[in-house]
């Protein structure tokens, strides 16, 4: 074999073992990527106008969410998840204001940032009403937090 | 004809240990010991040198891998399974709440001794040359050591096991543009949920270890090819010029090249190759410095080792591994605390989570890593490096600070309050 044709080859065959490399690798992040998720739906029914009361947000622990009603207003859902690490934030009545007790930050019933790490305000959902007459919360589309159902 | 003989020296075969060469062969011969030099200077053996710390890390691990592997027998990696495995273990399982006691504490106190390792490697200036990788490759396995602690957290499935490991990957799904990815490929979903406990599973008891007991052995045979241990800062004598030892084949032309003595112990391939001799075996020792492995280092190591068991025991005796109630991701404690290595860390997150979650502590563990390539200072006299000394003093306290306030001077939603201050209604 000719040193010529010997280096042609021998850079061909290191190029396709860097790319079979390289694609090994991809495969190998696309295995571990879960091709189904195992987890509760984005995309809920969470019962029917009537069994939720005017005043207080109603907070529903599964879905991690509160279900706001409002007489003149009507329905808000904002996400119970706090924007900063993910821990469940909870309401005061007693100030009106969402807490959240892992690094402390503070939000207003309207989901801003009053103080706190937080670097968002709290999300909220698109709330619909479904056929049936059951409220619809759709978590993968977010909403102004000035987003209102009237029933 | 005397068949015990026979199967001993099949067996042992080096000469008796009343012998030198039989000392020496007993280190030599040995698959297990022969990581260690026939000969180790008797200053090196010092507890004022190292404090046996490296030592004591390696035997916090083989006790980590004892227990852990025992309470695999007992333990399954799916939600609520796992939390009443750790219940049967508690009160069920014979010796089982000891087990796991003696688990958490060396995790723990593994995290400890790895600091304090690199402390002492720190202040003696062993990370200079020659032996700038092995601090390298002693980082990674201080990263992996945080690793493992931390995939372990997750798995008795309790409340602080849930929150503190949501909170930990929220830290790292702000690293810019991979974040949420890596969260989600660690998790193999968007939530800590079941799959993301089988992941911190495999990885803490397949993927973590293989790695770790890898990379030691690797760090151990380093300690062995840069010289051995590095010598006591007390022996270090004022900078003089460097006496220059030629090297080469006695009967070549023309001399190799001219290199600084050192008292290191360097080491030549013996081969008989073709080309130019390839010999750089300066040894310089002084004979009457030196004294054997057999029986001085093994007696020292076999204390460090009974010491560290002992002390693990004991503490597993008087003090319980804690353990809350069931997971439960729709309750928040308050305040939720990550591990508390990670405290310093959840206390500049709770200031910022970009800066304090990703940039301060990819910067630290960067400028860990170039410490011994960013250092110009050849001396390893602490007089020479007062500058060296102070920064990374201020760095160890700095973290020492961050920890303890996060600790134990952060109440419900994460406010200031001193730990002798009892809130009325707190969680």
């Amino acid at each position: 074999m000719k040193r010529r044709s010997f280096l042609n080859w021998g850079t061909a065959g290191l190029v396709a073992l860097w790319s079979a490399i390289g694609v090994s690798m991809a495969a190998v992040v696309r295995f571990l990527t879960p091709s189904v998720f195992y987890e509760p739906p984005q995309d809920f029914k969470i019962g029917t106008p009537g069994d939720f009361s005017f005043g207080p947000p109603t907070f529903l622990s599964e879905e991690k969410i509160f279900v706001f009603r409002d007489r003149e207003k009507g329905f808000a859902v904002a996400n119970a998840v706090c924007t900063h690490l993910g821990c469940t934030v909870g309401y005061f009545q007693s100030d009106d204001q969402f807490h959240c007790p892992c690094h402390g930050s503070v939000f207003s019933a309207d989901g801003k940032v009053l103080h706190g790490p937080a670097p968002r305000p709290l999300e909220w959902f698109e709330v619909t009403l479904a056929r049936d007459g059951q409220l619809r919360v759709d978590k993968d589309h977010t909403v102004p937090a000035t987003y209102r159902l009237m029933v | 004809m005397n068949p015990i003989r026979d199967v001993w020296q099949s067996i042992f075969r080096r000469d008796p240990l009343s012998t030198d060469k039989g000392k020496s062969e007993f280190v030599f011969l040995n698959v297990w010991l022969h990581i260690h030099p026939a000969k180790v200077k008797k200053e090196n053996l010092k507890v004022k040198h190292t404090f046996y710390l490296g030592f004591i890390t390696f035997f916090l691990f083989l006790i980590l891998v004892t227990t852990g592997v025992a309470l695999m027998f007992y333990y399954r990696p799916h939600p609520p399974q796992a939390y009443q495995d750790m219940k049967d273990l508690q009160f069920v399982v014979y010796m089982g709440s000891f087990l796991r006691n003696m688990h958490r504490w060396s995790a723990h106190g593994m995290v400890i001794c790895v600091f304090l390792h690199m402390c002492r490697v720190f202040y003696t200036g062993s990370y200079k040359r020659p032996r700038q990788f092995n601090w390298v490759i002693g980082v990674v396995l201080f990263l992996l050591t945080l690793a493992l602690s931390f995939t372990g957290y997750l798995l008795p499935w309790d409340q602080l096991a849930f929150w503190a490991i949501t909170v930990g990957t929220n830290i790292g799904s702000y690293a810019p543009l991979v974040g949420a990815r890596i969260r989600e490929l660690l998790l193999g979903g968007h939530t800590v949920g079941e799959s993301a406990l089988l992941r911190f599973y495999v990885l803490h008891v397949a993927v973590l270890p293989a790695l770790v007991t890898l990379l030691t052995m690797v760090h151990f045979w380093r300690v062995r090819k840069d010289g051995g241990l590095s010598r006591p800062v007390w022996k270090l004598k004022q900078e003089k010029a460097p006496q220059l030892v030629t090297i080469g084949a006695p009967e070549a032309t023309a001399v190799l090249t001219a290199v600084p003595a050192s008292k290191d112990k360097t080491y030549g391939l013996m081969e008989v190759v073709t080309g130019k001799p390839i010999f750089e075996t300066i040894s310089v020792e002084e004979e009457e410095d030196t004294v054997f492995s057999y029986p001085f280092a093994f007696f020292r190591e076999g204390i460090a080792l009974l010491v560290t068991v002992a002390t693990v025991m004991a503490v597993s005796i008087f003090w319980q591994a804690p353990l809350e109630e069931l997971a439960n991701p729709a309750k928040t404690p308050n305040p939720a605390k990550a591990p508390w290595y990670f405290l310093g860390l959840q206390e500049l997150v709770s200031h910022s989570a970009l800066l304090g979650g990703v940039v301060v502590p990819g910067l630290i563990v960067m400028a860990l890593l170039a410490i011994p390539y960013i250092d110009p200072n050849p001396s390893r006299r602490p007089a020479d490096r007062k500058w060296a000394i102070r920064a990374f003093t201020l760095f160890v306290v700095i973290n020492v600070v961050l920890i303890v306030i996060g600790t134990l001077f952060r109440g419900p939603g994460w406010a200031l309050v001193p730990p002798w201050v009892h809130i009325v209604g707190a969680e």
